[in-house]
């Protein structure tokens, strides 16, 4: 029973939204309920991590059932970052919530929900089959969708039937694309399927490379990538604010994780001699332009868009189409190039990280600015600087890490990015991310000319002061993007360790760990 | 295994999906929900050919071809969620009618922008 560890976070989650269901005839049982769950859960991610540090990988037989027969879930360094994150990010949002949200929302539906897309995103990131994938990501759906339409007015109702056709749309694509995958490969465990590849010809990998391809637009849909970006700004702005952090900084990751996982754990197994028309190298070789295509248009679009947005969130949506778009542009060279496979994922989780803090703070400093002074409109507000101090260092803390200024958590992940590319000699790949960046830069200190400088507007001179609680929470999140930024040398020595499952070795340990005894 | 009848699923498949994937391109919501449900059900019927058709039961003693039964367990998985979502779906597009007053997306989108 060593590794039954690997689903506690999962259970805990899942326990924790069902209770919030029963409890609801009293709001503070309910509140407690849940902030105790969410703390618990963060535990037990803490301690699986403790186990999996600083490389091992552990696998869990569901039911005891032997891999590849029945659903086995993994916990390797790469699952334990995207669960670090998410054990960050999300007490802090659920803290916030509590404050943010009023008692009749969160009574009914809200903790419930919450925990409902903790469960989604926990099981997407550790499932090793495949289809129990797909169903981890019906999960956060549901919940996301619920999310979307909380407040359930005009634009929200509109916001959240978009997204849920455009990801109906998308889950029947993954059920073709799986079943396919299914019936090529006979089989759903994902490691039992990089070792078929490992071991089939080119001819019989073949069909493979497209039901691959269909895989990777529903993953790319998941994480809002142009051409599949449109329901991301609608959706942004009709959630909450804190929802919409939980969207951007943990939903929206399981989309690249997926990428990741699929793409560079199980597809990059086939055989490196594989060869389709012009495209020489392996599998996924032919994901390199697709890539760079989506993360080109994305950081192109996003930070395009972002420059001329009138609320604090649209602007937010757009420029995390674009970041993310940063996160894809690593992949996309080291899927081209099979030397870079470690360096481009350790880059890619890097800048994840980053993501996953800085966007989250700014959409709570948004709500906490929306709350206080009735608006998001960058035209009404003005001077803020002035009227809060506190706050607009923490936007400022924010603001710039997207940008990519040392010491905080984005300069590494720019960093990375652009040495990925250059280790690459991707000359075009180098010209998008300096070209994103200048955006960044331009959309980021657009919004803080506009809201935190300048006259104090009416609307800011006549705002209430910010709630301390909240307040606080972002603090919080600017001093994690301070630490990551300060204390790099471990957070990079971890995702290098996640990076790793990327090359055949890495891959190798993983296939033995949900294979054979379970540990590795 | 003859071929005729993955011939007719094949022929069936596609006019499933073309079907779907036109009324998912309409303005009036309904018809999208409708689009979903035929695209998610094509899905479902492509999943069952994956497993061969024509096969026994997989039943231990049975003996001959059996059809594979993981495809079927994958196909009452979706239909499930499928149910559940589409559910969700209608509801929401009945709260669209109410919030806009129409359920054509040209009328709607023209009033929001």
């Amino acid at each position: 029973m060593t590794t039954s560890l690997v689903i506690a976070p999962v259970l805990v989650a899942l326990v924790t939204a069902i209770t919030c269901i029963f409890v609801r005839f009293d709001p503070r049982v309910q509140r407690a309920c849940s902030i105790i769950g969410v703390v618990g859960y963060s535990a037990a991610v803490f301690a699986l991590l403790a186990r999996i540090w600083p490389a091992n990988t552990l696998a869990y037989q569901l039911g005891d059932w032997p891999a590849p027969y029945g659903i086995t879930l993994v916990a390797d360094p790469l699952s334990g970052f995207l669960l670090a994150l998410t054990a960050v990010v999300a007490p802090l949002t659920l803290i916030y919530s509590v404050r943010h949200l009023n008692p009749p929302g969160q009574r009914v539906s809200y903790h419930t929900l919450f925990h409902f897309l903790l469960v989604g995103a926990t099981g997407a990131f550790l499932t090793g089959d495949i289809f129990n994938l797909f169903v981890w990501f019906e999960v956060t759906l549901m919940a996301s969708y619920g999310l979307v339409a909380f407040y359930s007015d005009r634009d929200g109702t509109l916001a959240a039937t978009r997204y849920v056709v455009l990801n109906l749309v998308g889950s029947s694509l993954m059920l073709l694309a799986v079943g396919g995958l299914y019936g090529v490969t006979g089989t759903l465990n994902m490691a039992d399927m990089a070792r078929w590849l490992a071991a089939a010809s080119p001819a019989e990998a073949t069909p493979v490379l497209g039901l691959s391809l269909l895989l990777l637009a529903v993953f790319a849909l998941k994480a809002g990538l142009v051409p599949f970006q449109w329901w991301v700004p609608s959706a942004y702005a009709a959630a909450p604010a804190p929802a919409a952090a939980m969207l951007a900084g943990v939903a929206k990751k399981v989309g690249v994780y997926a990428i990741i996982r699929v793409g560079f754990v199980v597809f990059a197994a086939a055989d490196p001699t594989f060869t389709l028309g012009g495209l020489a190298g392996d599998l996924l070789a032919a994901y390199g332009p697709v890539l760079f295509a989506l993360a080109g248009a994305s950081i192109l679009v996003g930070g395009l868009v972002a420059l001329d947005r009138p609320t604090f969130e649209e602007t937010l949506a757009y420029s995390s189409i674009g970041q993310v778009g940063f996160i894809v542009l690593p992949l996309a060279v080291a899927a081209a190039v099979p030397a870079l496979r470690t360096v481009g994922v350790a880059a890619a989780l890097v800048y994840t990280l980053n993501h996953a803090l800085a966007k989250p703070l700014l959409f709570l400093v948004g709500g906490i600015v929306e709350d206080a002074t009735g608006t998001t409109e960058l035209d009404v507000l003005g001077g803020l600087a002035g009227r809060s101090p506190t706050l607009a260092g923490v936007f400022l803390v924010g603001g710039l890490s997207l940008v990519g200024i040392p010491p905080l958590a984005g300069f590494f992940g720019k960093l990375l990015v652009f040495r990925t590319a250059a280790l690459g000699d991707a000359t075009a790949a180098l010209g998008v991310a300096v070209l994103g960046a200048v955006l960044t830069i331009a959309y980021v200190s657009r919004m803080w000319n506009r809201a935190f400088w300048g006259e104090r507007t009416d609307a800011v001179a006549s705002m209430t002061d910010p709630d301390p609680v909240r307040l606080a929470i972002v603090v919080v999140l600017a001093g994690c993007i301070v630490a990551v930024g300060v204390g790099f040398g471990p957070v990079y020595g971890f995702a290098e360790a996640a990076g790793h499952v990327a090359t055949g070795p890495g891959r190798d340990a993983y296939v033995r760990a949900v294979l054979g005894g379970g540990v590795a | 295994m003859t071929g005729d009848p993955e011939v007719v699923l094949a022929l069936a498949l596609g006019v499933l999906f073309a079907a779907g994937t036109f009324l998912v391109l309409r303005r009036d919501l309904v018809r999208v929900v409708f689009g979903v449900l035929v695209l998610s059900q094509a899905t479902n019927v492509y999943l069952i050919t994956m497993g061969g058709i024509g096969g026994v039961a997989p039943i231990l003693g049975h003996g001959g071809e059996t059809t594979d039964p993981l495809v079927q367990a994958l196909v009452l998985t979706a239909v499930v969620i499928g149910f559940a979502t589409t559910a969700l779906l209608l509801v929401l597009v009945y709260r669209t009618y109410q919030e806009h007053g129409s359920i054509d997306l040209d009328d709607i989108q023209g009033a929001v922008r």
